[in-house]
């Protein structure tokens, strides 16, 4: 007899919960799809930039030591290979080195940085491109 | 104006590389060029014994401490030109023979190779801008390892010393397709220690051998040299293009050199008409 009026008592409880909790999950949901529009977002953003030689620099992917530059497209290898001679260059400084056109090494040195083999930045007019290391190269 | 960076590598170890690298340097030093000698066969290193009788004092400061970004490279190099009483400068890196040094070496990243190369490009750059140096000839560890593989990248030209053993050319075959082409590198075979037996000293047995060793390595051969048993004999300390002038070794080594110097000159005269 006991067990038998306690029994709606918890059935009701339990849904008000489960309510309670549903509604905590679709709070989460709703912030987690909006997050994730945000990184979509942003995303976009960092490609665009990449593509238009603005001041956007990459997070290096691989670590652009001497052996990488063996799993590299000969075209691209003979771009980052000047870039171990030249501490940095623009795509003019690379176009006299390789004897190739300055749009092509633009386009090979940008396809570098989205691979995150190099990094650029602006100064002034000119875009630098550079080969990353954390210790300074000192004479 | 020469400014040239020779790397001397080879497939694997034994084949009398440092022998070269020594004494092609001091040709050039005898000749009254300035020559920057440098010691990247960490693993292995040699160029500290081969000159102790030039070294006079305890070498404060190593290549390994350079390319580490520990001191500058001046304070790594040592002139021993006086010592062996060469017309022009000769100038050594040393690579610390010390076990704690070579197993640091060892264990390396690959960020810090990364930041050694450019080091070496630094200090090549250092040496032809501000120490009048005429060449930088890298003696290298054998194989594919990264000291070998950074020096194959910030040479000039190659010469990679081989020994006519069948298994050693399928190795340098290799090497030469998958290193070499890959970095586009001007290359050269030196053929050492070639057995007096196989009467290559005839010359048109030689340009036999040559043929045959073109085809295969598709790179040129730049000279051979026939094996010499008081070469394999002498001690580490004896620099034989100090010490035995006229030695056989010698002139074919002589020969070898001038023939570097002509494909040198060649290169910066198709430069400039190319500009």
């Amino acid at each position: 007899m006991v067990k038998a009026k306690q029994t709606p008592l918890n059935v009701e409880l339990l849904l008000k919960k489960l309510v309670e909790e549903l509604g905590f999950v679709n709070q989460k949901l709703g912030s987690l799809i909006e997050l994730n529009e945000k990184l979509v977002k942003m995303h976009e953003e960092l490609l665009r930039a990449g593509d238009d030689n603005s001041h956007f620099e990459a997070k290096p992917k691989l670590e652009p030591d001497v052996m990488s530059l063996l799993s590299l497209p000969p075209s691209l290898r003979k771009t980052a290979m000047v870039l171990y001679k030249l501490e940095q260059a623009t795509a003019t400084d690379l176009a006299r080195e390789t004897k190739r056109l300055r749009p092509v090494e633009s386009a090979y040195a940008n396809q570098l940085v989205r691979m995150g083999y190099l990094r650029k930045k602006r100064e002034g007019r000119e875009v630098y491109f550079y080969i990353e290391s954390p210790l300074e190269v000192r004479k | 104006m020469r400014k040239k960076v020779m790397a001397i590598h080879s497939s694997r170890g034994g084949t009398g590389k440092t022998v070269i690298a020594t004494n092609l340097a001091a040709i050039y030093a005898l000749k009254g060029l300035n020559v920057a000698l440098l010691d990247l066969d960490f693993r292995a290193p040699s160029l500290v014994d081969v000159f102790s009788k030039g070294i006079k004092e305890p070498v404060g400061h190593w290549l390994n401490d350079f390319l580490d970004g520990r001191c500058k490279a001046e304070q790594a190099l040592i002139d021993v030109s006086e010592a062996y009483g060469l017309k022009g400068k000769l100038l050594l890196g040393l690579a610390n023979p010390a076990v704690e040094a070579i197993r640091s070496i060892m264990e390396k990243s690959r960020t810090w190779e990364v930041t050694a190369v450019k080091r070496l490009f630094s200090l090549q750059s250092t040496l032809f801008e501000d120490m009048d140096i005429d060449y930088c000839i890298l003696d290298t560890s054998p194989g594919v390892q990264y000291a070998s593989v950074n020096a194959v990248v910030s040479s000039d030209l190659s010469v990679v010393v081989a020994t006519p053993d069948s298994l050693e050319l399928k190795g340098l075959e290799n090497m030469l397709a998958e290193l070499y082409d890959a970095f586009s590198k001007r290359t050269v075979v030196l053929v050492n220690k070639v057995f007096p037996e196989t009467r290559v000293l005839l010359s048109d047995k030689q340009e036999n051998l040559i043929d045959r060793m073109e085809k295969l390595l598709k790179h040129p051969i730049i000279g051979i040299i026939p094996c010499y048993c008081d070469v394999l004999q002498a001690k580490r300390t004896s620099l034989l293009a100090v010490d035995k002038p006229y030695h056989p070794f010698l002139r074919k080594l002589e020969e070898i050199a001038e023939k570097l110097e002509s494909m040198e000159e060649a290169d910066r005269e198709e430069s400039v008409l190319a500009h």
